[in-house]
């Protein structure tokens, strides 16, 4: 299992056309993705548009990604990239 | 996937043959070009203007009618004069004539058009209800087409025309859609026209209407079967739904907020991308799909909604989080610096 923090920079947040693109890369994976609110109060699949919403990450949240799989290593890749590049929204 | 054919023409014989019985049309003169002359336009056209000389509008294409008033005109002109304005038409590249109201055209006009194996034909009804007539078959019979290969029901009031590669299962989620009391309008191949500009009517092509074609069962006759109320006539198609197996529909939409669309004969039809996997009931889906497509026409998005509380949600959660702001006041400062440089 691999584990990683991440912050949402974006200016809308993890909103949902960011939650779709997130819920589209994930969902190429084998592995188990969930994201925690590091304050603990929501968890959310990766894979699940619904559950990622009710993250209800703002701008300037952070969170907790564990990954677990065969190809963990290039899923986690995959959603940091994700977060860091504010899903292809902004200019970095 | 689709068959598209360029604009259609029709011979004159064959709208001679096929025009409405209310026409009754009967060839006076130039039999000889019924097969060779074509008609390529549905509007009609009245020769008036053109026998008084002024031939340059005549459109080669389409339907000349002559009434009362072109043969009256003609009936005035002196000998010489009427054989002048006649031969000024250049029949030759004209597709058809009609007169209207049984009226019978001078000597003249019958033999040059003899001679130029122009057909001229004749309809006992007057010019105003001829033209309706005409307009409206030559429409319905000259409106661009394509063939698609898909299905084509009629559920809840809506066409919908479901595609997909060979094999994927649309006939059988068809067959479950008529057990749930939907109608079938074509299986395998729809005959597609576009009958106005933001109008496709879909129907079955006449050898195979009301026949299915089910992997393992063979051909079947659905009115044998469910009965005359599982059929529909030709319908005007409103949405489009795609069958594609789980790996080509990587770009599957997973909000619902964006209405997507395809082309067909150059109208946007709405349109729906379903993934097809195992345990996926596509006949629940497709009428789900239905009944979402139906609310969006009626300014109902329930995708939207949702997304709009949401965002209000981050919103507020923004606006109570210190990190945010510590971003933001972050950020000012290296594009102050960046100003800078």
């Amino acid at each position: 299992m691999l584990e990683r923090r991440v912050l949402v920079t974006n200016r809308l947040g993890l909103h949902a056309r960011a939650a779709a693109h997130l819920v589209r890369t994930a969902s190429t994976f084998k592995s188990n993705i969930r994201l925690t609110r590091t304050d603990g109060s929501a968890t959310a699949d990766a894979k699940s548009i619904l559950s990622v919403l009710l993250l209800a990450a703002a701008r300037g949240t952070e969170l907790l990604l564990t990954v677990e799989g065969k190809d963990e290593a290039a899923a986690l890749a995959a959603v940091c990239e994700l977060f860091e590049c504010k899903f292809g929204e902004e200019r970095v | 996937m689709s068959q598209a054919s360029e604009q259609p023409t029709i011979s004159v014989r064959e709208f001679v043959e096929r025009a409405p019985a209310q026409l009754s049309l009967r060839v006076l003169a130039g039999a000889v070009g019924l097969d060779e002359r074509r008609i390529t336009l549905p509007r009609i056209q009245k020769l008036g203007l053109a026998l008084a000389g002024f031939t340059h509008y005549i459109h080669p294409g389409r339907v000349q009618i002559v009434g009362q008033s072109e043969i009256w005109y003609l009936g005035q002109l002196s000998p010489e004069r009427r054989a002048s304005a006649i031969e000024l038409l250049a029949l030759e590249q004209i597709s058809c004539v009609l007169v209207t109201k049984d009226l019978l055209p001078p000597a003249e006009f019958i033999a040059a058009a003899e001679r130029a194996a122009l057909p001229l034909l004749q309809t006992p009804l007057v010019s105003s209800i001829a033209i309706n007539l005409v307009t409206e078959f030559l429409e319905a019979m000259l409106a661009p087409r394509e063939l698609r290969h898909g299905v084509l029901l009629d559920a809840y009031g809506v066409g919908v025309l479901l595609e997909g590669e060979s094999g994927i299962g649309k006939s059988e989620c068809a067959l479950d859609l008529i057990g749930r009391g939907h109608r079938l309008v074509a299986d395998d191949t729809v005959e597609v026209r576009r009958l106005g500009p933001e109008y496709l009517l879909g129907a079955a092509p006449d050898l195979l209407r009301e026949h299915m074609e089910i992997r393992g069962l063979g051909i079947i006759n659905i009115r044998d079967l469910y009965g005359v109320a599982a059929l529909s006539g030709p319908k005007q198609i409103g949405l489009t739904i795609r069958f594609a197996r789980w790996q080509q529909a990587q770009e599957v939409d997973r909000l619902g907020v964006d209405a997507n669309s395809i082309e067909i004969l150059g109208v946007r039809v709405p349109h729906v991308l379903l993934p097809v996997s195992p345990g996926r009931n596509l006949a629940t889906l497709v009428e789900t799909a239905l009944r979402v497509h139906l609310l969006r026409v009626r300014g109902y998005n329930a995708a939207e909604r949702l997304v709009a509380r949401h965002t209000e949600l981050l919103r507020a959660a923004e606006r109570a989080d210190v990190g945010a702001n510590e971003l933001n006041e972050r950020e000012a400062a290296d594009d102050g610096e960046a100003k800078a440089d």
